[in-house]
């Protein structure tokens, strides 16, 4: 007897009892709404990373004068850089001190958890439009499950003082809190998406759509400069900050952070359409090793896709250009 | 929207997590370390994999509530899987040693002796004899796959202390080996 028979007393569990065992966490996952709820916030959560980007900063304007609304909508994606250590700091002074520039907050619509529907034509109806689907899928490949999740909004309130405190701690001693901020409201709205799922035996993609999110601002507030502050927020240069907010549209674009140390991204061309394509090496699995996921972000139309899988980014935006 | 769902650090926080954790890939990759961890824990047969079951079921139930940022997955899972163990023995017993279980009326069929005749067999009935704290940990080691800095990070005993007491166990199971228990 020794340490190899120990090891080798091992045995694999039978298939049988693992497949049933797999369609029992699969009921369970349909019955209890959706298996990774985060994953469906995606959207609406770039969504609100440019928005958040973007009211951070002095209003040129005074913002009494909201009789007309700046309204943000997806139409671009650009990657802006941040090192994982500003997130883990931003992370922990948000643990800390509840929201890191607001300090109120009223829901206006709860979306509700996403739920299983039977096909993609059976989303259409809730998701108030037709579903659509890639006609291409890597080989091996089939269509598994579809959820969707109603639409939701809320409003926030910024807060001067928690603004100040926050640039105070990541020590942007040059940035200025503008007067006339305090309590302005930045409205959020998340229409319905929709996310299908697809698996081969060993490959997964998941393809999230919606109707663009909407930020509404109030009016006249320079959003060129209000971006920049955002930027320096999240660990940009002066120089690049400044340079970064002048060539954005801020009205359109939606900006992904994305790690330094653990991602590379371009941009593509999906049927014409620039989006943004981001391979990750991921968190460490049960097994310690690493997992690539490879994201896929456009827009076309009205419409914003969001697309990843353990698929490479060739395949990726195969299927992203099948969609139809 | 929940309270906090559009701050930036949570935003950043599910834009890592949405993306990172393939739930089919780590039921693949861990229901082999589970089954088997309960495998050296309760022996072969349907209760290693009823354990198994409960774990995964237990686990899926809460699969929202873990965090990436806080523990791997793995650790996270065998938390679980270790808490399901700890209430199996807790509300199952035994009420005679186990030595003595094996002579329990009805004894072996003539397919059993077989059976039993392998060393497979012979090494779980070893292993059944052996104390609950080794026990655990020859199911972490063996079973489970961890290494013995990944063990004492999960049981609060040093690392040098695992791998002392698993050297014990493996010792004392070669020495029942020699004498033919």
């Amino acid at each position: 007897m020794d340490d190899r028979m120990l090891h080798e007393y091992r045995r694999e569990p039978d298939p049988r009892f693992a497949t049933d065992l797999r369609e029992r966490l699969r009921r369970l996952e349909r019955n209890r709404a959706f298996p990774s709820r985060r994953a469906v916030r995606i959207i609406a959560a770039a969504a609100a990373v440019a928005a958040i980007t973007v009211i951070f900063a002095v209003p040129s304007v005074r913002v009494s004068a909201q009789a007309v609304l700046d309204v943000f909508r997806v139409k671009r994606f650009a990657a802006v850089e941040f090192k994982e250590s500003r997130r883990d700091l931003l992370e922990s002074i948000d643990k800390e001190r509840g929201f890191l520039v607001f300090d109120r907050q009223e829901k206006i619509l709860d979306p509700g958890p996403p739920t299983y529907v039977a096909s993609r034509e059976a989303a259409a109806a809730p998701a108030g439009f037709d579903v659509r689907a890639p006609r291409y899928l890597p080989p091996g490949m089939a269509a598994d499950s579809v959820f969707v999740q109603g639409a939701g909004a809320a409003r926030m309130a910024v807060s001067e003082e928690k603004l100040r405190s926050l640039l105070e701690r990541l020590d942007l001693r040059d940035v200025k809190v503008p007067a006339g901020l305090d309590g302005q409201w930045v409205e959020f709205r998340k229409p319905p998406v929709v996310m299908q799922r697809f698996r081969s035996e060993r490959r997964r993609a998941m393809l999230l759509q919606a109707r663009s999110p909407e930020i509404t601002l109030p009016a006249g507030w320079n959003l060129a400069q209000l971006g920049e502050i955002g930027l320096r927020i999240l660990g940009l240069d002066p120089g690049d900050a400044k340079r970064i907010a002048k060539a954005t549209d801020w009205r359109s674009t939606l900006l992904v952070p994305v790690p330094m140390n653990a991602t590379s991204f371009r941009q593509v061309t999906v049927n014409g359409q620039s989006g943004l394509l981001i391979m990750t090496t991921g968190e460490p699995a049960a097994d310690g090793k690493r997992r690539e996921r490879t994201i896929l972000m456009w827009s076309t139309g009205d419409r914003v896709f969001f697309l990843q899988g353990n698929l490479d980014g060739k395949e990726l935006i195969r299927m992203a250009e099948s969609v139809s | 929207m929940a309270n906090g769902e559009v701050t930036l650090a949570r935003l950043w926080s599910w834009t890592r997590q949405s993306g990172a954790i393939d739930w089919d890939a780590a039921f693949a990759e861990s229901l082999p370390r589970v089954y088997n961890f309960f495998r050296y824990r309760v022996g072969d047969g349907p209760l290693a994999e009823d354990l198994t079951s409960i774990t995964f079921e237990k686990a899926w139930r809460a699969r929202e509530q873990y965090r990436q940022d806080r523990s791997a997955l793995g650790t996270w899972l065998f938390a679980v899987a270790r808490n399901v163990a700890m209430d199996h023995f807790r509300s199952h017993r035994p009420t005679v040693p186990l030595e003595e279980a094996e002579e329990l009326p009805g004894g072996p069929t003539p397919e059993d002796l077989a059976a039993r005749r392998s060393d497979h067999e012979r090494l779980g009935r070893l292993l059944a004899r052996r104390p609950e704290r080794e026990r655990e940990l020859l199911a972490l080691k063996y079973g489970a796959e961890f290494t013995n800095r990944e063990i004492a990070r999960m049981t609060g005993f040093s690392e040098s202390n695992v791998g002392t007491i698993l050297h014990r166990a493996v010792e004392a199971l070669r020495a029942d080996w020699d004498q033919g228990a």
